[in-house]
């Protein structure tokens, strides 16, 4: 069975310093991983150079089987950044319309107005999201990583800004993508979210330092630099 | 869970970029476009119309006609090899192409061709260097054909044709360091060679690299079929490069989008020291994570004084080694234009002043590092001009080694006389201190006035903005000047037969006057406001009292 993430030696550094020491993982389709570390750790590294938007110092990652970056690793691959970004002179519904129809959906109308719905952005449709609050930008951010259809989806700090309803909707959201058969990777510091996944990885200064179950792991200790 | 059709992606694709250039279009304050035409023409036409007047009309003799025939095509390649230089190293660092943010995690992580998706990009890229290049080519060509023999038509094509070229050895030399993911210490290895070859052509007269391109300037007064090779280079560097677009690096690319969004909004706010922070990101140029040298705390013993003295130098000393190289450069720069202001090419001294500005610019980063951190410096418990001011030390010391190199260049530039070594040396540290304190008002400038109205322009009418912003650009450079014309001293001294070291002498205590001045501008210039705003609403409330006790 081919893994849904996998990694060869991959690692990044920056000079001198090194981000991502180099790292060897394989994630199985279906699998639910949440990503914990410290702030500057190598999460967001590890998450960019799996999604093809860092390029690797050695090394490199694979999306059900194609090297990352390549066209069909793109098809298979949804990425949400912590810092999301929009066009300032669309508004959301065209965002949806836009990434849905980049990504050769036809019906996508269905599935933007549920996610609109569901995170309570209906009434902000037509306005531009650049003009969003941080919490909303975040929520308008989940609808477009989530409009198109995707095996694998890589998601940063996803918490971050979010109100407590769009937290619940959010953790729906994932675990129903997780109920359809998606590979979930979630950097987060939101220790509780860890409860619910499979797989725990832990990255400290730029190195794995713990990869099984969350229910073995003292996580609180695993967040700490050395 | 994917289920998708490539060629309905890029359909969406064309559709949506077709509908957000129709809003761009709906949303253009076309009062405003017109406004900045308006003001671009006023003040490009004007320069245009003083560079013409400054050239003389009369056709230069025969001897220097054919002087510039056979070193012209040499000199002017070696403007090209700078080109493909800034090209190659350009594109080892992410360039040329610039995309918008949500573009990259929009349509380059979409199961799209990137090499369709980047095609648009990469021709506008291409389209507006080389627009640019020609016009640029076109102005100067006419100037020159005003004196040299043919036509001023052909002049000003066979300049369109040289601009472009030159833009387009530029595209495509950056296009294909990119795509080939040259490393930059081959890209910078390539166009030293380049740069150095071609000058070794202008000095010896070998045969250069670029000797083709820049015979192409002089179309205008002969053609000659063989410089065709030179346009067929840079456009098989340009198809090569576009046939290549889907091998640019997303890396690069995400890295360049916001930063070049941010660039441009600076460029229209003439924000200076954002530009030069903004080139430095998109360079990758980073201070140092350790000073060469780090000072011992014994300095920061003596006070306030001292302090600040020690931060100076501890930013100083992260200067990495290519701005030192560039710092340097510039000083060499401003040494031989010096030099060539002595040996009668008056309008010269602008050159220095505005690579002093630019000297001052990078030098002065402790302050502008203040600056930038006006929140700070104000929570300080210590007056914000006298900070500033202090600010000022560390680099003025700094320069001492560039104004060594200036001297040398100046030197070396007037021959290597004797007879130069005297004043080059003298005038050298204030000239490069007067230069730079051009960089010093710029940066004071652009520091924030808390005691200000911050909506104080928008009631501003548009004629009085755009006057002001023109003095904002202009008023730094005008203080660069008046420290860089003291050469005319010495100058006027050597026709006259007089002391030449007493007048550079007397030019260099000039300069340091206008230093000092600035010293004092910064040092006041907080107080001297607040006085003369504490006036002005004095004034105003006498005056609302007289009218409501009449």
């Amino acid at each position: 069975m081919t893994a849904a993430l996998s990694t060869h030696q991959l690692a990044k550094d920056y000079g001198d310093r090194p981000a991502l020491e180099p790292l060897d993982l394989e994630v199985p389709e279906g699998q639910h991983v949440a990503l914990v570390g410290h702030n500057g750790s190598g999460k967001t590294t590890l998450l960019r150079m799996a999604a093809g938007l860092l390029d690797p110092s050695a090394g490199e990652a694979r999306i059900m089987g194609h090297v990352s970056g390549s066209l069909e690793a793109r098809r298979s691959l949804s990425w949400l950044s912590d810092t999301p970004t929009f066009y300032d002179d669309l508004s959301l519904w065209e965002h949806l319309e836009y990434v849905g129809r980049l990504h050769g959906v036809a019906e996508w109308q269905g599935k933007a107005e549920e996610l609109l719905e569901r995170l309570q952005l209906s009434a902000r449709r037509d306005d531009i999201p650049t003009t969003f609050s941080r919490g909303l930008r975040q929520k308008a951010a989940i609808a477009l990583g989530m409009v198109r259809p995707f095996d694998v989806l890589l998601v940063d700090e996803p918490f971050v800004g979010l109100d407590s309803n769009g937290k619940t909707t959010l953790l729906e959201l994932l675990d129903e993508a997780a109920q359809v058969g998606a590979t979930l990777l979630v950097a987060t510091h939101e220790l509780a979210f860890v409860g619910r996944v499979g797989r725990l990885l832990a990255l400290r200064d730029g190195a794995l330092v713990y990869d099984g179950p969350p229910s073995e792991a003292d996580v609180h200790t695993l967040v700490l630099p050395a | 869970m994917s289920d998708t059709a490539p060629s309905v992606g890029f359909d969406a694709l064309r559709d949506l970029r077709r509908r957000r250039q129709l809003h761009r279009l709906g949303n253009l304050d076309w009062f405003e476009a017109a406004y900045r035409v308006y003001l671009f023409g006023i003040f490009g036409g004007g320069a245009v119309l003083w560079i013409s007047n400054s050239i003389k009309d009369e056709p230069v003799s025969e001897a220097v006609a054919a002087d510039v025939l056979s070193h012209g095509p040499a000199v002017l390649g070696l403007l090209v090899a700078f080109a493909f230089m800034a090209g190659v190293r350009g594109g080892a660092q992410g360039g040329p192409v610039a995309l918008e943010a949500a573009d990259v995690v929009y349509v380059m992580l979409a199961p799209i061709d990137r090499r369709r998706a980047l095609w648009k990009p990469a021709v506008q890229r291409l389209r507006s260097a080389v627009f640019t290049g020609a016009m640029a080519g076109g102005v100067i060509g006419q100037l020159a054909g005003r004196r040299l023999p043919g036509s001023t038509i052909a002049w000003f094509g066979s300049g369109a044709l040289y601009g472009a070229n030159l833009a387009a050895v530029w595209v495509g030399a950056a296009l294909l360091a990119h795509t080939l993911r040259v490393p930059r210490w081959l890209a910078t290895s390539l166009g030293l060679v380049g740069v150095a070859w071609q000058a070794a052509a202008v000095t010896w007269g070998v045969v250069g690299p670029f000797d083709l391109d820049g015979s192409l300037a002089l179309w205008g007064w002969r053609v000659r079929g063989i410089d065709v090779l030179a346009l067929a280079g840079a456009l098989a560097m340009v198809v090569v490069g576009m046939a290549l677009l889907r091998r640019l690096s997303l890396d690069a690319l995400a890295r360049r989008s916001a930063l070049v969004a941010q660039l441009r909004f600076a460029v229209t706010m003439q924000d200076l020291r954002t530009v030069i922070l903004l080139r430095r990101q998109l360079n990758q140029e980073h201070a140092r994570r350790r000073p060469y040298v780090r000072l011992g705390v014994a300095g920061a013993s003596k006070g306030f004084t001292g302090t600040v003295w020690r931060r100076g130098w501890h930013g100083l000393l992260r200067f990495p080694v290519p701005r030192l190289i560039r710092m340097a450069a510039i000083a060499a720069g401003m040494g031989v234009l010096q030099a060539m202001v002595v040996r009668g090419t008056t309008p010269a001294f602008l050159g220095t002043a505005v690579l002093g500005f630019v000297l001052g610019l990078e030098i002065m980063e402790p302050l502008s590092q203040e600056v930038d951190q006006a929140d700070r410096a104000d929570a300080l418990p210590v007056e914000r001009g006298e900070l500033m001011s202090r600010h000022l030390f560390a680099p003025a010391v700094a320069l001492l080694p560039f104004a060594l190199v200036a001297a040398v260049a100046a030197w070396l530039a007037l021959g290597a006389h004797g007879d130069a070594v005297a004043p080059a040396l003298v005038l050298a540290f204030p000239t490069l201190l007067g230069g730079a304190t051009g960089g010093v008002v710029s940066i004071i400038k652009d520091m924030p006035d808390p005691a200000s109205a911050p909506t104080q322009q928008n009631f501003m009418p548009p004629e009085m903005v755009g006057f002001t912003t023109a003095i904002r650009i202009v008023w730094p450079i005008v203080v660069s000047t008046l420290t860089t014309c003291t050469v005319l001293l010495p100058r006027a001294a050597f026709e006259r037969g007089d002391s030449v070291v007493a007048a550079a002498v007397r030019g260099a205590l000039g300069s340091l006057l206008v230093v000092l001045l600035v010293f004092q501008w910064v040092r006041l210039r907080d107080r001297l406001r607040r006085k003369i705003r504490a006036f002005m609403d004095e004034g105003r409330a006498y005056t609302s009292q007289q009218r409501s006790s009449a």
